[in-house]
């Protein structure tokens, strides 16, 4: 071995490689300066590989930004973890970079005074050891915690901006009381995952005003990812002619019934194949000996998929969506529609990025494509997208859930009447 | 479905390989022609049928006996000329695909391993002479390990006037962010980063330096020198700070880094953090090398493997005018499906429909000559080597190549 340890202190010490985030101007404000903004992270609980990590680290340490590594000129004041596993890492930040953990969420918000001493809020409701309810949702306190961020901003008659990671919440209900509000009390509220804002291959977006006919949605994971992935559709289709108008009825088939959906028109195939070309993960066969596979016609799906389903929704203004959960058969998330007039179909793969090897890369840079979107909202004040997104995806998720548990019928979803347009420029990483 | 009668009109493929097993650049291209591969939105299959295969080191013979047997348009045959003549007097096939990659060959005193592409490249051209046709030639990665021999293919291929398309899946696979050089730009310095060990994955970064750098004002004029370091000379080049001081623009090194989607933390208990040079271990960085590149015109270029600090292979580029340098992630996907090859076989297919190769050749003649210098340099204890062989000089095609469908 040539290169030692040593060598590379020697280094690191001459400061020729200290790196573009050399830690020492932390929290050190520059004569002369703006005030840098203060954030309180509100998290179920802060440990590796945690979104709270993916997510909180990078407003400490900061994060790669148009090929340069940027470090947001804003600092973590104060942190609030529902659960202190083994591994939490809140401590260790606390510790290395000044920050304060504390023991409520209100603690946090204040800075341990009476009144909101932050000037954001960021709010990560993934992670740590909750229940679930009959529906199989992890019921994750996003609203507990939200109500009391509303508390503190009512004692002290003023909000901050907000970004709830994910959905709002697990029940629709809850999720447009928060939405309602953010709204009243004139804060801006932005919530949603990392799909809609990651990376795309190829590197586009629905035609804004395009008029979709049909969209199609592969989902794979535990019944969060599927939920996050939602989120995926509805920032694609939310772009169509008229803007969104709300969903007028859901239903989950599963098991071999959703096959035969696909047989009888109620999904469509070549939308499924538009889909999996942009895939590149693909398993079954490919895992046994890395063949391209054709899996809209090799016959093999049924086969590898143990546990499909579809999750089919009805537009009030007639597009038809659906989300098919293929675990078994790819490893990543990708999107289909049909545009009238069109005869190419449109798809894409939102970049989930990975190892060599097919793991997920730690590195979650998918993560970087969020905390920007985080940072324009702390930054500018308003959200970059509306949060209407987030709780019409995270409602029609629900009611899926709840046609599953009542026998797979179709249920007519009146309250899903949620309406927005979407912003006219792409909201997803391109530089 | 698989055919098992030829259908009129498609072109007849041959593929020679020195192995053919899972995960070899063989099974990956051969694949996508029998099954096909998504390409855009939808399953693509080739139209285009490989029907013989050639293996020179077949071992146990296991996966080409099974594709054959899902294909019975393919055969198997013992020799190239038999391959290319279908067992035949003359050739009988409308392109050839020449994988000379992986497989137990000798290597050199300098390394080298002595992969047979140019011996194979002489039977092709053999049986083209005896039969009075010719047909289009793909051959997998740098030409030949041998400058003179890699020289003298170009040159062949241009008296007999058949397309011969040649080098790695890089220069076409998806890049995130989704950008080119522009061309005619004027370019300072460049680098890549990437993971690599000498004369098997150094082509690659090459080659992603040179797909780039050919579309800078007055286009390839070739290169007048080429230093290898290694080991612990890296380290003094990373304090240099500038090219002129024995290193590179840091801001070039802090761009690729940035852009890999794979950067391994040097910090326990961070998935994401820019390396603080002491913070990495050893086990990331392994033994580093580098090639410093001079171009006739005055470009510089340096090409930094860092074992496993990165994952993936990047780009930046400092373009004369420009604050920041522009960047990118040369995007290669998981090991899986190893989809990367999917662009350039969508490419191949059209040189074999057309007669036609999508850019010079000398791109990768220039990458070859590249190589075996950096190779060279690195033999002869890190000495810098003047170049004069390699005043190549080309037009790169105006579009851009690499897959943005």
């Amino acid at each position: 071995m040539e290169f030692t340890r040593r060598d590379f202190i020697k280094l690191t010490c001459s400061g020729a490689l200290a790196g573009p985030h050399a830690l020492s101007g932390r929290l050190a404000a520059q004569p002369g300066a703006p005030e840098r903004k203060k954030i309180a992270i509100v998290s179920t609980v802060w440990r590796p590989l945690s979104r709270a990590q993916h997510i909180g680290d990078r407003f400490i340490v900061g994060y790669p930004r148009d090929g340069k590594w940027h470090r947001p000129a804003m600092d973590v004041t104060s942190i609030f973890v529902d659960q202190k596993p083994q591994d939490d890492l809140s401590s260790k930040r606390a510790e290395e970079f000044g920050i304060r953990v504390y023991p409520t969420v209100a603690g946090a918000l204040c800075c341990g005074g009476d009144e909101l001493a932050v000037d954001a809020v960021v709010v990560i409701g993934d992670g740590g050891d909750y229940p679930r309810n009959e529906k199989g949702q992890v019921l994750y306190p996003r609203y507990e915690f939200f109500q009391q961020v509303l508390d503190v901003f009512e004692k002290s008659g003023r909000g901050v901006p907000v970004f709830n990671e994910s959905h709002l919440s697990h029940s629709f209900e809850k999720a447009s009381t928060m939405v309602a509000a953010s709204k009243r009390l004139g804060f801006p509220l932005l919530a949603g995952s990392s799909l809609p804002v990651t990376y795309r291959l190829p590197s586009s977006d629905m035609p804004l005003g395009c008029p979709i006919e049909e969209a199609l949605m592969v989902a794979v994971g535990d019944t969060g990812a599927v939920g996050d992935a939602f989120e995926a559709l509805q920032c694609m289709v939310e772009r169509r002619k008229g803007g969104e108008t709300g969903v007028k009825a859901v239903q989950l088939i599963e098991g071999d019934e959703v096959w035969k959906a696909g047989d009888e028109g109620r999904w469509s195939w070549a939308l499924l194949e538009a889909a999996l070309a942009r895939s590149d993960i693909l398993y079954g066969l490919s895992s046994v000996d890395s063949r391209t596979q054709d899996l809209v016609r090799n016959g093999e799906l049924p086969r590898v998929v143990k546990d499909p389903a579809a999750y089919l929704i009805e537009y009030t203004d007639g597009l038809r969506g659906v989300l098919l959960r293929l675990n078994g058969a790819v490893g990543d998330y990708t999107f289909a529609a049909r545009v009238k007039g069109q005869s190419e179909l449109e798809s894409v793969q939102f970049l989930v990025p990975r190892t060599f090897s097919g793991a997920l890369s730690p590195s979650r840079a998918d993560f970087a494509c969020l905390a920007r979107k985080i940072e324009e909202m702390i930054e500018t004040g308003r959200a970059p997208y509306p949060v209407e997104r987030a709780l019409i995806a995270g409602g029609i998720f629900e009611r899926c859930l709840d046609s599953g548990v009542q026998g797979h019928k179709r249920l007519e979803t009146p309250e899903l009447a949620v309406r927005y347009r979407a912003p006219a420029e792409p909201q997803f990483c391109r530089t | 479905m698989p055919q098992a009668q030829p259908r009129t009109g498609r072109p007849k493929i041959a593929a020679l390989a020195t192995v053919c097993y899972q995960h070899s650049h063989a099974q990956h291209i051969l694949d996508r022609f029998l099954w096909g591969y998504g390409w855009g939105p939808r399953h693509h299959v080739p139209p285009m049928d490989l029907v013989s295969l050639y293996v020179d080191q077949p071992g146990d013979g296991a996966f080409s006996r099974e594709r054959a047997a899902e294909f019975p348009l393919l055969k198997e045959y013992p020799s190239v000329r038999e391959a290319l003549t279908l067992g035949g007097d003359k050739l009988a096939v409308d392109g050839v695909l020449l994988i000379g990659e992986h497989g137990r060959y000798p290597f050199n005193q300098k390394g080298q391993k002595l992969y047979p592409r140019y011996e194979w490249f002489q039977e092709i051209v053999s049986v083209y002479r005896d039969s009075g046709r010719t047909a289009p030639v793909f051959n997998d990665k740098h030409l030949s390990w041998n400058w003179e021999w890699a020289r003298e293919m170009v040159d062949t291929a241009r008296e007999m006037d058949f397309a011969l398309m040649a080098g790695s899946s890089l220069p076409w696979v998806p890049r995130v962010p989704a950008v080119d050089l522009p061309l005619g730009a004027e370019v300072e310095e460049v680098m890549c980063v990437g993971e690599g060990r000498f004369d098997h994955i150094d082509f690659h970064s090459l080659e992603t330096i040179q797909c780039m750098v050919e579309r800078r004002r007055g286009g390839e004029t070739g290169v007048v020198s080429v230093k290898a370091i290694r080991g612990k000379a890296i380290l003094d080049a990373m304090n240099a700070g500038s090219w002129d001081a024995g290193g590179w623009d840091p801001q070039l090194f802090e761009a690729c880094l940035c852009r890999s989607l794979t950067l391994a933390s040097a910090r326990e208990g961070f998935s994401h953090i820019y390396p603080e040079v002491e913070e990495i271990p050893e086990s990331l960085t392994g033994v580093p090398f580098a090639y410093r590149i001079e171009y006739a015109d005055g470009l510089k270029a340096t090409v930094l493997h860092l074992a496993l600090l990165v994952g993936d292979t990047t780009f930046a580029a400092r373009l004369k005018g420009r604050r920041d340098p522009l960047s990118t992630l040369i995007y290669t996907q998981p090991r899986t499906l190893c989809n990367f090859f999917s662009a350039q076989v969508n490419a191949i297919e059209k040189v074999f429909l057309t007669g036609k190769a999508p850019h010079p050749v000398e791109r990768t003649l220039l990458t070859t000559g590249l190589t075996a210098a950096g190779v060279e340099s690195l033999w002869r204890g890190q000495k810098r080597i003047e170049t004069p062989h390699l005043d190549v000089r080309y037009q790169p095609p105006p579009q851009s190549l690499f897959r943005r469908t």
